[in-house]
């Protein structure tokens, strides 16, 4: 169960490049929540509120089971899908670590939904969240 | 200049169900899939919906409460009609789990308006419905506002110039449920069970404004998708009166040529009966064999476990340069109605004439115990799709030996034939030899006489007569003037 690799640097750019250039642990945090927040966005009305909510909390599973370093982390989150509470818990983490996580957790959902729906269903789900966001400005620069 | 209103009728793209349905889907009408689990609602559905479904025609797809979005996604892809590309583009999938929990229809029909609003879509499907109204009747109230909520769907589906669908499990059709009444189109769908055999099939209950062909409709889900198989309508068109003079067909045996009084009238029906051994594989091949050489093609349905074709380099050579089509369904669970769509797509794609079926006694085995009852009614419809192609038949029946009565078929079906030649096993002299005879050929002349044949390499070859032996049906001849010294004796035997 591995994203190709095609995907995988596609996820990788899209969350450098939301996050910005040098980022610090806020803006990197800022940016895995936003592109949770897209996929959230682009799924809930296929497979509902809580069918979205089922494929994060696997993929934080399987995030905190392949990488145990994360588990002690991320474990104690809550059941639902608490972006704000991840977020809280990212911000205290180093860039290196917040960066690794989201690379990690939002990976490990691509390639989720890719064995539940194959590939280029998934793909077609997925493409506003990453491709748009190669071509947009990073919403954080747009912030305050 | 009619001012009447024309209903446009959707190709549902769904082989087979256009024709069951009466020329198709009426747009704008507002249907129910229905039946029980695992009976092909939900795929049904997906295959008209990815049909019919354009950037400008799209559809949209309410998921409630029944099977998972994700599971559905999964599974729908497996089917070769389901498109990644067409999903929020011409197709979009909602999800109401939330609001249907909620057990307010009101709040239900809200959010089906707003989102048909937002996306003015063409098709709308409501998948599954009856989790609506179980959610719906777990309120206070049972059954609070069902009749109304329907009602008020239908309408506004209507008005706002969508076809839909809803999809949901009902048990009995006999039910006494709102959404029957309101429904324009009911299709429901059934797996029947006998023995350890399973068959689906489909009937469309209700469909307004149009002819649909009534009764129960088989229907089987590959990978393809759904195919129904419609009934075939007889082309009556084609069923031209009868040539004059009769244009016959060669068997590809001379001497039966002049038996059936100069060979096959064309378009007709024959039955070649008797017993396992006695050669009907034979001439049937023969028979496809005369065709070729004459630059016909034919088609063979065989239904045996060893194919007699295996064995008959002549026929297997046949099929394979193409010149015959061959219709060896190994398919488990057979209905007629497939049976007869195989064979007439194989007609028409090879321009054939002759047809075999070998052999009837296969072909009742192959059959689902489900449809063995009807057999006979079956092969009558069998025969006459066949004659409506306009191709000439030739059947073989195995033929149980029964020495006290002349039978031509185990099943009654020689009526159904315009010829008739029958094969029998006779004992002379301590060998088994076989006799042929032409019992009937419809409106011609045709030979009397029991003929003995024998089989070699080069086929079937037909002798004499056996004038000196009578009785030959009784399978035991015995020598007419031996016989008849015996009766003179027997006359003046004392006290007999």
């Amino acid at each position: 169960m591995s994203t190709r690799s095609e995907e995988s640097r596609q996820i990788v750019a899209s969350l450098a490049h939301r996050a910005g250039s040098d980022p610090d642990t806020a803006r990197i945090a800022e940016a895995i929540i936003a592109i949770l927040q897209d996929i959230n966005a682009a799924l809930t009305p296929i497979i509902g509120q809580q069918g979205v909510i089922a494929l994060y909390r696997r993929s934080l599973h399987l995030c905190a089971s392949t990488h145990p370093r994360l588990a002690c982390t991320y474990d104690n989150l809550q059941a639902s899908m608490d972006l704000i509470e991840l977020k809280t818990i990212l911000v205290e983490q180093d860039e290196t670590d917040a960066q690794f996580f989201g690379e990690m957790l939002l990976t490990i959902l691509y390639d989720l939904l890719t064995t539940l729906i194959g590939p280029s269903l998934t793909a077609r789900l997925l493409s506003g969240v990453y491709q748009s966001s190669l071509s947009d400005t990073p919403s954080q620069e747009n912030s305050p | 200049m009619s001012t009447r209103v024309a209903i446009n009728r959707l190709a549902t793209g769904v082989p087979g169900l256009d024709e069951v349905l009466g020329g198709g889907l009426p747009e704008f009408s507002f249907n129910l899939i229905a039946g029980p689990p695992g009976c092909g609602k939900t795929t049904l559905a997906h295959q008209m919906m990815f049909a019919l479904a354009t950037p400008e025609r799209p559809a949209l797809f309410f998921t409630v409460l029944g099977e998972p979005p994700l599971k559905m996604l999964r599974y729908q892809q497996q089917f070769d009609f389901f498109d990644s590309d067409a999903i929020n583009q011409s197709i979009r999938y909602i999800n109401l789990a939330d609001d249907t929990l909620a057990g307010d229809l009101d709040e239900v029909l809200r959010r089906i308006v707003s989102e048909v609003e937002a996306h003015s879509p063409s098709l709308v499907f409501v998948d599954s419905f009856r989790s609506v109204v179980l959610a719906s009747q777990t309120q206070d109230n049972p059954n609070n506002n069902l009749p109304q909520f329907i009602q008020q769907l239908g309408m506004l589906m209507t008005t706002w110039q969508a076809t839909t669908f809803l999809i949901g499990e009902y048990f009995t059709e006999t039910d006494t449920n709102p959404i029957f009444t309101v429904a324009d189109g009911l299709i429901w769908l059934r797996q029947s069970v006998e023995r350890n055999s399973m068959v689906r099939k489909m009937e469309i209950m209700k469909m307004r404004g149009q002819p649909t062909l009534p009764g129960l409709h088989t229907f089987r889900i590959t990978t393809a998708g759904i195919k129904v198989f419609a009934p075939a309508i007889a082309d009556l068109s084609v069923e031209a009166p009868p040539e004059s003079p009769i244009k016959r067909l060669k068997m590809g045996v001379p001497a039966l040529d002049e038996m059936l009084g100069g060979g096959l009238p064309r378009g007709y029906s024959l039955l070649v009966a008797g017993p396992s051994g006695s050669g009907k594989s034979i001439l049937a091949a023969t028979f496809l064999g005369e065709g070729a050489r004459n630059g016909e093609t034919g088609v063979i349905a065989v239904f045996e476990q060893r194919p007699s074709y295996s064995q008959n380099p002549r026929l297997a050579s046949l099929i394979n340069s193409g010149q015959v089509g061959l219709v060896d369904s190994r398919a488990p669970d057979l209905s007629i109605d497939e049976v007869v769509q195989l064979l007439l797509s194989e007609i028409r794609r090879l321009k054939a004439t002759r047809v075999v079926i070998d052999s009837l006694s296969g072909f009742e085995l192959a059959l689902a115990p489900t449809f063995r009852e009807d057999f006979r009614e079956s092969l009558s419809r069998m025969v006459t799709a066949l004659k409506g192609a306009g191709v000439s038949v030739l059947m073989t029946s195995e033929l149980e030996d029964r020495y006290t009565d002349l039978r031509f078929s185990p099943y009654g079906t020689a009526f159904m034939t315009d010829a008739i030649i029958v094969q029998r096993y006779i004992e002379v002299e301590s060998r088994l030899l076989r006799i042929m005879a032409v019992v009937k050929v419809r409106a011609s002349a045709h030979c009397n006489e029991l003929r003995q044949y024998h089989i070699d390499e080069n086929g079937l070859q037909i002798r004499d007569m056996l004038p000196d032996q009578e009785g030959l049906l009784g399978g035991r001849p015995t020598n007419r003037v031996q016989d008849r010294n015996t009766q003179d004796i027997k006359m003046f035997e004392p006290g007999s």
